[in-house]
């Protein structure tokens, strides 16, 4: 009998402290599984988010992080000036606002309004009536919303609403101008209880009284089928060196270099907190295990089993108990993250598209690797304890006893 | 003359302890020849087991000579002596230490699969040794399930298992009442009769007088 059955057969021989063993890995597994998840989770979430709208370059007017700088003017001369470039494929204006809508006799709802001249690629999905045109010139201009403001203001495609938008924080309110809805779309960006909708930038501009009628707060960039974003920004930094282009893995090691560290630096804690706790969590079961079974060690090293055997098979107890624990875990983790997930993505302003926890084949590697070298460590005391076991003076003491 | 299987010279092991030294043996000196049935007897903390410990090259004397098969035994690293045991030296312990997670089966199985037997060879050899000790029909049963006697029948076929040529017992019926005891004895005395030297450590006057040799200790030395 190998060093791994001979193991396997001590631990069911202790159904209840092997079941304690394995239940305390797989609470802890769980655990590190999860912050290894959120290590990385908002990164690859923010970078899915940024890739799925279509676009792979942002050209903001700074080096500030998109939407929190000055405006980019002359966007839509800009953009045709782009578009151009044989690196670039579509070069759209965006300019967003806070406005607020009401329907006759009903109070004004806020929501986030984007102004956006709709080309080849859309970053929403239509899900009732039809699609902002290319033809900006509607009367009364066309708005699409999303689900929430929709119903908050129990209207439809084909219903006319009005918009009073906030142009600009130094100016007196303007008057509220008729749009019509012509569709519902859901735009990946909104948070959970977010309402918004969005419009041509030429609406925009008429609801503005004209104010600021060429400004966007970035321009979206998609890049041509074989150049790539890092051929656009270099095209883009080429023929207009006083813009700022970025592409979405700029932006995301941007984020990643600020907001995203906090993730990472509790991840980083929590990991090593709970391979601490199964650690300890294991040293103590399997030490409690040797001292309970000195007399047995010290008999089957009488027999002619080698220190090396006994230590490994310490090691193979230690090997189990982690690895069921540890399988156990995965399911465990994958429950607890998606309630964790729920949790944080309540927060206000947090894209309902955006996950914290987010899974990773590399994730599963480290966790086996955390958890195997854990098992090892775990192991040494108990190893050490039974490898340097005193066959005669055992076997005398527990005759004495 | 043939050559002795075990030869101790000048074998002393001293327990340093708080209060002082506890010298528990002192200048023993003895031979266990092949096929030998050697019974050690001795009051309480004479040293018997002390010696039974260091025949088994499970404890090393403080000063001494032992040489098992004309190979001294006081230079090998702990794996050769643990090779040594496990192929050439047998234990049977007082209170038997079968392991409780296996079957009898799988208890004499055991140093058989450390000594890298194979698994039909040693169903084969355990089948034999559990009729041997005439516990044929209690293979599958767990230790928890056996009596005292059967227990160290068991342990005995264990000890059997790779053919050792020295069978080491420290009170094998100690933990046995008269009758079970005198059935152990019994599987002792064929145990030695089929070529396994046998060396008993016991209390017992009854199983050291089977023996064809007994050695009296007192104070850590071999009383002549």
């Amino acid at each position: 009998m190998r060093a791994l059955a001979f193991a396997a057969r001590s631990l069911v021989r202790q159904p209840g402290r092997t079941a304690l063993g394995i239940l305390g890995i797989a609470a802890v597994g769980a655990l590190l599984f999860d912050m290894l998840l959120l290590s990385r989770g908002l990164v690859v979430s923010f970078r899915d988010l940024l890739d799925s709208v279509g676009f792979d370059v942002r050209v903001m007017s700074t080096d500030a992080a998109p939407l929190g700088g000055p405006r980019v003017p002359h966007a839509s001369a800009i953009a045709f000036e782009l578009a151009a470039l044989p690196a670039i494929a579509e070069a759209v204006p965006v300019r967003l606002t806070d406005a607020e809508a009401s329907t006759r006799g009903t109070r004004p709802i806020g929501f986030s309004l984007m102004g956006m001249d709709a080309r080849g690629r859309r970053p929403w999905t239509l899900t009732a009536g039809r699609d902002l045109g290319r033809d900006a010139a509607d009367t009364p201009p066309s708005l699409l919303v999303n689900r929430l403001l929709a119903d908050a203001l129990k209207a439809s495609p084909g219903d006319e609403i009005a918009v009073r938008v906030v142009c600009a924080a130094d100016r007196a309110a303007l008057p509220p101008v008729p749009f019509r809805i012509i569709g519902v779309a859901a735009f990946p960006f909104d948070a959970a209880a977010e309402r918004s909708g969005v419009a041509s930038r030429a609406s925009l501009a008429i609801a503005c009284g004209g104010d600021g009628g060429d400004d966007a707060d970035m321009l979206l960039i998609a890049s041509r089928e074989g150049y790539g974003p890092d051929a656009a920004v270099a095209a883009i930094r080429r023929h207009r060196p006083d813009l700022h282009p970025a592409t979405n893995d700029e932006i995301v090691a941007r984020m990643q270099a600020t907001g995203f560290t906090y993730f990472r630096q509790i991840s980083a804690v929590l990991s090593t907190i709970t391979l601490l706790f199964g650690f300890l969590l294991i040293t103590v079961l399997m030490t409690v295990s040797v001292n309970q079974r000195l007399a047995e060690i010290a008999a089957i090293r009488a027999l002619g089993f080698s220190r090396a055997r006994v230590a490994a098979d310490v090691l193979c107890q230690s090997a189990l108990l982690v690895g069921c624990g540890g399988v156990l875990a995965l399911p465990l983790g994958i429950a607890l993250s998606i309630w964790l997930d729920a949790i944080l993505k309540a927060m206000p302003g947090i894209p309902s598209a955006l996950h914290f926890f987010v899974f990773e084949p590399r994730a599963l590697m480290l966790h086996a690797a955390l958890l195997s070298v854990t098992a090892v460590l775990a192991a040494v005391y108990p190893m050490a304890l039974v490898a340097t076991l005193p066959i005669a003076a055992t076997l005398r003491n527990e005759v004495v006893s | 003359m043939t050559a002795p299987l075990v030869e101790a010279r000048g074998l002393t092991r001293t327990f340093p302890m708080h209060a002082g030294p506890v010298h528990a043996l002192r200048d023993v000196s003895l031979r266990i020849d092949p096929g030998e049935y050697l019974a050690i007897r001795g009051p309480s903390g004479c040293g018997k087991s002390t010696l039974l410990h260091i025949l088994g090259c499970v404890d090393t004397p403080t000063s001494g000579t032992l040489i098992f098969d004309g190979r001294p035994v006081g230079a090998l690293p702990d794996a050769a002596r643990s090779a040594l045991r496990l192929l050439s030296i047998g234990f049977v312990f007082q209170r038997f230490f079968l392991l409780p997670m296996l079957t009898s089966s799988e208890n004499v199985e055991v140093p058989q699969a450390e000594a890298g037997v194979g698994r039909r060879e040693r169903r084969r050899r355990t089948a034999e040794l559990l009729d041997y000790v005439g516990l044929a029909h209690r293979g599958d049963h767990r230790p928890a399930q056996l009596s005292g006697g059967e227990a160290q029948r068991v342990a005995i076929a264990r000890a059997l298992a790779n053919r050792p040529r020295l069978l080491l017992a420290d009170e094998p019926t100690g933990e046995l009442d008269r009758a079970t005891g005198e059935q152990i004895a019994l599987l002792l005395d064929r145990v030695q009769a089929d070529g396994t030297a046998v060396v008993v450590v016991t209390h017992d006057p009854a199983i050291a007088a089977r023996a064809a040799r007994t050695l009296l200790m007192r104070d850590g030395r071999i009383v002549p």
